[in-house]
């Protein structure tokens, strides 16, 4: 076959322009993640997201928040709202930073990290109200507003083996303290920096002293598992902890706080957007009980399920969608 | 641009983070990176050249040779990484196994291709001077491959410094990568400084292996222009370059 | 059905069935049912994003690497320089380079900041074999087509370039499948491309997903010989006096 070489290098040209605008396409279509669903059996003159205009929800980097995002969204999505969805932006400071810019104008936080990570407010309220008040009202002096917060809260807690618990008789994070430096304890490299909820907290609060291991976060579980810590710095909704196996000491002393969960959103585009948007991130926030959250967490991390579709069938089954 | 100032101010203080033990320190992770590496290099030293110098020497297998170099520029150094951990758990072992797999290939095509580019009539010559197999390949054909060898070795240096960074993210690694994956301890100025730190890293051992494989090219190759990699690049020509 | 707090608390439905997940449970091998369930929704949007990444840093690479290389063909002093410049950006390890261009104003953590870094990587490569393909016509072939009376453009498009093809192709080959296995780690700064399911999988708090790793690792060295194949395909094409090589 004979190719000119003036048409080759037409050709080429062509096809670099189309790859270039192609890609671009493809790569910035895809990353706003679920498409657009729209409950087809309604006529959109009676949803009141209608007209409305679009709105950015990020979330944070871990499945939690994936399914957090994708529930609100396709709740939102099916009340009318255009919501474009940028999962996995990164750590709390990278998604605050997100909405600071403008690049997202929403996405679910927890009240406790909040004030602890962003409004730099080390001292824990009384209660989960109080944390979530607090909460409204810091966000409110910057111009966010906070939806009402979810009934779960996913705050740290110390895990130890059942049997483990049982041997030693620990029941409270304090009873840890007469194993002084025996006890191995594994968390996320960042919990040894924390203040209360982290190593300084057990150390000043409790005055428990373990031998810490920073581990990665898919380890905790098998590190407990395999003896290779003692106990092990978890969350409250993970999925493993409602198998009998583990024991949570409890937190008499509260350092590790509430963290519940509500849309952290401008409040200039909370406003425009109507008080059904509201309503409707209300109404699922309250569906999320600890079971709830848990249950989904579950289907995402232990099943390996897609967020969206398990986020779709919790919806589904509650009729917001 | 405060977050390169933040950065370099990281590093000045060795990225101590306040109430942190010791072992989390930039030197102790730069360190932690360079000792990893180093087991993996040697390993795959070990396991790749006398290979890639052996078919070379005997002309054999270069479908193989060649195709395992492009088989390893395929494979993504994260997945490999993670399949490792996967599968193996995590670990030291582990890391220097999906490492030594990402280097041993393109060790391998090089020195494969470095001794059999060898000019055959040089090698006719030796023979006829009565030199035995041995003799000619530790006398003629390595010495006048040395300059693809070792750009091979500088290849499998860089990916495995690389890599080792890499392999923060899948669980062990005491690397500087640690740093670069702890965003929420160390924030962007950490993780910059720690990135500047592994940039200075590899820029360094780049140098100073083309030092070296300038020291080790014989005298007569170097006259010849064929010290440097790029010499080597533009002299060798098309047929070499699918060997980078 | 019934309200959702008939009994206190949502209706929590049993997600997925019928479907049972033994098979991810156990986190065996390979869990087909998980790849076909999850084909549409995560691992197909990942591959595409995947060639759209590679793609576009190829394209680009290669336009400033054959900008550059013809600046260095035509003012042999500027060689050295852009070698060591083009080298530089090579050797910083891949973990730091992307982490170095988010501060940079303008960039921060989005698709162009990824896609700078994959083009960084691309220069060295597509440089050197534009530059080498180019050098290595033949000088009797050069001087015959000045003696034709052609001009330096000339010449250059229509002699020097389209035997330097083979070089060239083989540097895009290169550069490719470098790219594809580099876009990976691209997942880090922004949402796109086969390394999300990877850290995803990673990131699993029951352990590593051993299915979603060997789905996206596999899917991504596919990808690299898939491309590593029609450019081969490509180079055949356009270059038919060249001998096929086994390589």
């Amino acid at each position: 076959m004979k190719f000119s070489r003036m048409h080759t290098g037409r050709v080429i040209t062509a096809l670099a322009v189309v790859a270039i605008a192609g890609g671009y396409g493809v790569a910035s279509s895809a990353a706003d993640g679920a498409t657009h669903s729209r409950t087809s059996a309604r006529t959109a003159a009676a949803l009141p997201g209608t007209g409305k205009p679009a709105i950015t929800l990020g979330d944070k980097n871990f499945p939690e928040e994936y399914i957090l995002g994708d529930l609100y969204q396709q709740a939102l999505e099916a009340k009318g709202y255009k919501v474009n969805l940028k999962p996995n932006l990164g750590s709390t400071e990278i998604a605050w930073k997100a909405l600071q810019s403008g690049q997202i104008q929403a996405y679910p936080e927890y009240d406790g990290t909040l004030l602890a990570t962003i409004a730099g407010i080390t001292k824990n309220a009384a209660n989960a109200k109080a944390e979530a008040a607090e909460t409204v009202s810091w966000l409110g002096k910057h111009g966010y507003a906070f939806t009402n917060v979810t009934p779960f809260t996913d705050s740290d807690a110390i895990a130890v083996l059942k049997t483990y618990a049982k041997a030693h008789g620990l029941t409270t994070i304090g009873d840890l303290k007469k194993l002084g430096s025996a006890v191995k304890l594994g968390g996320a490299a960042e919990f040894s920096t924390r203040y209360p909820d982290g190593l300084i907290g057990l150390h000043k609060i409790y005055k428990v002293f373990p031998t810490f291991d920073p581990l990665t976060i898919s380890s905790f579980y098998t590190a407990l598992d395999s003896d290779q810590v003692n106990a092990a710095v978890v969350f409250t909704t993970d999925p493993p902890l409602k198998t009998g196996k583990y024991v949570v000491l409890k937190d008499t002393k509260f350092i590790f706080g509430f963290q519940n969960v509500g849309l952290v959103v401008k409040q200039s585009v909370a406003t425009e957007e109507g008080s059904a948007f509201t309503a409707t991130v209300n109404a699922v926030s309250k569906l999320l009980t600890q079971p709830a959250i848990i249950a989904l967490n579950s289907a995402v991390e232990v099943d390996d399920q897609n967020a969206a579709a398990v986020a779709k069938a919790f919806l589904k089954a509650n009729h917001l969608l | 641009m405060h977050n390169f100032i933040d950065a370099f101010q990281f590093i000045g203080r060795n990225g101590e983070l306040p109430g942190q033990p010791h072992f989390t320190t930039l030197s102790y992770y730069a360190l932690g990176t360079l000792k990893i590496a180093l087991i993996a290099m040697i390993i795959s030293l070990v396991i790749a050249l006398p290979i890639g110098v052996w078919l070379g020497h005997i002309h054999r297998g270069s479908f193989v040779a060649i195709n395992l170099g492009n088989i390893g520029r395929a494979l993504p150094s994260l997945a490999v990484l993670a399949i490792g951990v996967a599968f193996l758990g995590i670990g030291l072992k582990n890391v220097l196994l999906a490492l030594v797999v990402l280097a041993v290939p393109p060790i391998i095509t090089n020195a494969y291709v470095g001794l059999d580019q060898v000019d055959p009539d040089l090698v006719d010559a030796a023979r006829g001077m009565g030199m035995t197999g041995w003799q000619i390949l530790w006398r003629v054909e390595l010495p006048l491959s040395i300059p693809l060898v070792m750009a091979g070795v500088r290849t499998a240096a860089l990916f495995v410094i690389s890599t080792t960074t890499i392999s923060a993210l899948t669980g062990y690694s005491d690397s500087l990568g640690e740093i670069i994956n702890d965003e929420a301890s160390y924030h962007l100025s950490g993780v910059l400084g720690a990135a500047i730190c592994i940039a200075a890293i590899a820029i360094v051992v780049e140098l100073l292996l083309a030092a070296a494989q300038r020291l080790m090219t014989p005298a007569a190759l170097r006259r010849q222009g064929l010290g440097t990699d790029e010499e080597l690049f533009l002299t060798l020509g098309v047929d070499r370059v699918g060997v980078i | 059905m019934s309200l959702p707090f008939a009994a206190g608390g949502p209706v929590i439905p049993s997600f997925g069935s019928p479907h049972t997940f033994a098979c991810e449970r156990a986190n065996r091998v390979f869990c087909w049912g998980w790849f076909k369930q999850n084909w549409a929704g995560t691992l197909w949007p990942a591959l595409r994003q995947h060639v759209a990444l590679t793609l576009i840093a190829v394209v680009i690479g290669f336009t400033i690497s054959m900008a550059l290389a013809l600046i260095a063909h035509r003012y042999r002093r500027a060689e050295q320089p852009l070698i060591w410049f083009t080298s530089f950006l090579y050797t910083i390890p891949s973990l730091a380079l992307f982490e170095l261009l988010v501060p940079v104003p303008g960039l921060g953590l989005s698709l162009t900041t990824a896609e700078v870094a994959l083009v960084a990587y691309t220069l060295l490569i597509l440089f050197r074999n534009i530059l080498t393909g180019l050098r290595n016509v033949p000088e009797e072939v050069r001087d015959a087509a000045r003696g034709m009376g052609m001009s330096r453009r000339q010449m250059l498009l229509r002699v020097e370039l389209p035997l330097a093809l083979p070089a060239i192709i083989a540097g895009l080959r290169i550069a490719t499948v470098s790219t594809i296995a580099l876009a990976t780690i691209a997942a880090l700064i922004v949402n796109q491309g086969l390394g999300v399911p990877i850290l995803s999988a990673i990131n699993n708090s029951t352990g590593p997903f051993k299915t979603e790793l060997i789905a996206a690792g596999a899917l991504a060295v596919l990808l690299a010989i898939a491309a590593d194949g029609l450019l081969v395909g490509a180079q055949r094409l356009l270059t038919p006096w060249v001998r096929a090589r086994a390589a």
